[in-house]
């Protein structure tokens, strides 16, 4: 494969910043003069995917497009009609397809999301509140002086629980593990990541090709991408998607659950919750310790994602259905897990909203107005994916892993924090006969986790940002 | 061995359709109407028929030339194409649709070169096998279940899952009763029509 060029792309796509503080702005381009204008502004402050020799800097800024946002800047059409149709239609139109139905569906979106007039994501990630707030400042005076209309912005940033930066979501979840390998993305690999070689034991990078336009993919295959090649290469396509969190219903749930789940285990109500994700709350993958959280794991990158299914076909130790092993299946399809290195993506996201702690006693029963009012405020996640093609990656992983679970032999049942839960649905815990580890069926499912709005970007890469403020695309 | 995986068969019927300039729609266009128009679930002739996992019926035009250095060539006449997962052979399966639902038969067939009508079942067959390719690699759903059996499965399944969410936790002693019980209630259930089970909460 060819060499990377980190400084053409952008350092969103080839790394997590791991900083704790982010702003998302969304953009509306009253007309293509003015928006290519402010892109020709902001392209030296665009972060790349060079090296930061000199350690993390204060701020960190990057842009992508919807369609819309795309048509907006009057690229030639015999490029616009060459982008994926699902990205031409955007997420709203693709909700039946990713089950955001019901509470999900479009309808309940925010403002900003059912409207539809946004064009750019403008991210800003940063170390502290000070420095995300003096790059904001500087960049939303640089849009306004260009007539972009600034639409709305989404805070984001790390979960601060007795007084520590935490990598967790508001469920209690630490979050953020496992994303996937790529050839010549990562400097350095680590076992779990990547794709299972035939030995079934070794892992490798995934081709470049499942992350950037512009190169082969698993398959040998260049994916899908809009005209001129120069336009697409080193260029991905990002979902965002504005997740609420429901939290008083998801306390009130595993402590109900919890409450009839018959665990002889010492806390059985975080072995349930476990049981829910296929990670103990502190991280720990219960595939590798299933008895007990074990941070000597979680610290460790060699063994933090390092682990299969093969040996638990009937879902004792990680449940079939488990969220981790429903996004990732790893080789529980066996095959040394060949069905699932098309399917990878990777994943950006940050908490949204304020945190609020366990209270005193956290087994004690919700009442309904605490439920509603945990419920109410405003929180959440905010989930990126970025993967080279949204219909075969993205999308296949909502429609089929999370929303169905046919290719697991689990029927009809759906994720249990994320899928859009209707009467008489399930989530099996299959368990075993031992009196720690019980089995369980739990019932009535709600909904966790409302999606609130988001949609569909292409995220170019600095040679095609500059072709797009130049107006120097030709797709002959 | 064509034609038959575990206990499943696969088959497959070319039947050429009449080519007959005067008729107006043409023929295939006829045919064409009439499938649209079918129910795909419990009016399904498939369902309505016995043995049928999966059934497709298709009018297959002419080969479609795709460019030099491809040489362009014909069919003498256009298709139907029929392909079929069922629990027998052409003899028995065959005789069944006949019997099942002959009007759904002549409708399609009749627009087919040299279809003896569902009538005089041996005839039938004979024309069928006449028409047959064989199906040397074909998708199952299921192996060595028989459209009856997969349908218990499923019922099976769904009553189990159901029992075991609503007595978890049970008294033992309680739990063996009701148990002995539900399995009573269970094996006196006929088997459920096709199209019948409903998947619950399900996506689409």
């Amino acid at each position: 494969m060819s060499k990377l060029n980190a400084t053409d792309i952008q350092g969103f796509v080839l790394r997590g910043y791991n900083m704790p503080c982010a702003r998302f702005c969304f953009l509306h381009f009253p007309d293509a003069k003015s928006a290519r204008h402010l892109l020709g502004q902001l392209l030296p402050a665009v972060t790349t995917g060079q090296l930061w020799e000199g350690g993390k800097p204060q701020s960190t800024v990057n842009i992508a497009f919807t369609f819309k946002g795309l048509a907006a800047l009057e690229l030639p059409i015999a490029t616009l009609i060459s982008f994926p149709v699902e990205f031409q239609q955007g997420m709203k139109a693709r909700a039946n397809i990713l089950g955001d139905t019901g509470k999900n569906a479009p309808e309940h979106w925010d403002e900003l999301w059912r409207e539809g007039h946004v064009h750019a994501w403008l991210a800003i990630h940063a170390l502290t509140p000070a420095a995300l707030d003096a790059r904001h400042a500087e960049l939303s005076a640089l849009v306004t002086s260009t007539g972009v209309r600034l639409l709305d912005a989404q805070d984001a940033g790390s979960l601060v629980i007795d007084g520590q930066l935490t990598t967790k979501e508001h469920f209690g979840y630490t979050d953020g593990f496992g994303n996937p390998d790529y050839l010549g993305v990562c400097r350095s690999t680590q076992p779990g990541q990547g794709k299972l070689l035939p030995d079934g034991k070794t892992w490798a990078p995934l081709a470049t090709g499942e992350l950037l336009l512009g190169y082969a993919d698993e398959a040998g295959e260049l994916p899908v991408a809009p005209v001129p090649h120069i336009l697409a290469a080193n260029g991905t396509f990002m979902v965002y998607r504005k997740l609420h969190e429901n939290v008083g219903t998801y306390r009130n749930f595993l402590n109900t659950w919890a409450a009839r789940y018959g665990s002889s285990s010492d806390d059985a109500k975080e072995k349930l919750a476990s049981k829910f994700i296929g990670r103990w709350r502190d991280g720990t993958p219960i595939e590798s310790s299933p008895d007990a959280p074990d941070q000597a794991i979680v610290k460790d990158p060699n063994l933090n994602t390092d682990f299969t299914y093969g040996a638990d076909a009937s879902g004792s130790r990680c449940p079939i259905g488990a969220h981790v092993r429903r996004v990732h299946p790893r080789d529980a399809f066996g095959f040394n897990g060949k069905l699932v290195n098309r399917r990878r993506i990777t994943r950006r996201g940050l908490p949204y909203g304020p945190y609020t702690p366990e209270p005193p006693d956290p087994n004690a029963p919700l009442t309904q107005s605490e439920i509603a009012t945990l419920d109410s405020t405003d929180r959440g996640v905010v989930f990126m994916v970025l993967n080279a093609c949204l219909s075969r990656q993205f999308e296949f992983v909502q429609q089929q892993w999370i929303s169905y679970g046919n290719d697991a032999h689990l029927g009809n049942e759906k994720d249990l924090l994320l899928g859009t839960h209707k009467e008489g649905e399930r989530f099996s815990i299959q368990g075993d006969a031992t009196a720690a580890n019980p089995p369980l069926f739990c019932t009535a499912l709600p909904n966790f986790v409302e999606l609130r709005g988001g949609d569909y970007f292409f995220l170019p890469s600095i040679t095609a940002l500059a072709m797009i403020a130049r107006e120097l695309v030709d797709p002959r | 061995m064509s034609n038959q995986n575990g206990s499943v068969f696969g088959l497959t019927f070319l039947c050429p359709i009449l080519n007959d300039a005067a008729a107006s729609p043409s023929h295939d266009l006829q045919i064409r109407d009439y499938l649209s128009t079918l129910d795909t679930r419990a009016g399904s002739p498939f369902a309505i028929a016995p043995g049928t996992h999966l059934a497709r019926l298709a009018v297959m035009d002419d080969v479609i030339f795709v460019g030099s250095p491809a040489i362009e060539e014909h069919l003498q006449s256009k298709y139907l194409v029929f392909e079929t997962n069922c629990d027998s052979d052409v003899d028995p399966y065959i005789r069944g649709l006949a019997s099942a639902v002959p009007e759904h038969l002549d409708a399609v067939w009749q627009h087919c070169t040299g279809y003896p009508g569902a009538a005089d079942a041996t005839k039938l067959v004979a024309y069928m096998k006449a028409c047959q390719i064989p199906t040397s690699f074909f998708f199952a759903a299921v192996n060595n279940k028989s459209v009856t059996q997969t349908l218990t499965a499923l019922q099976t399944q769904q009553a189990v899952a159901h029992f075991i969410a609503s007595h978890q936790g049970m008294e033992p002693a309680q739990l063996q009763r009701e148990f002995l019980s539900f399995v009573q209630t269970l094996r006196a259930l006929p088997c459920p029509a096709p199209c019948s089970i409903i998947p619950t909460g399900g996506p689409r």
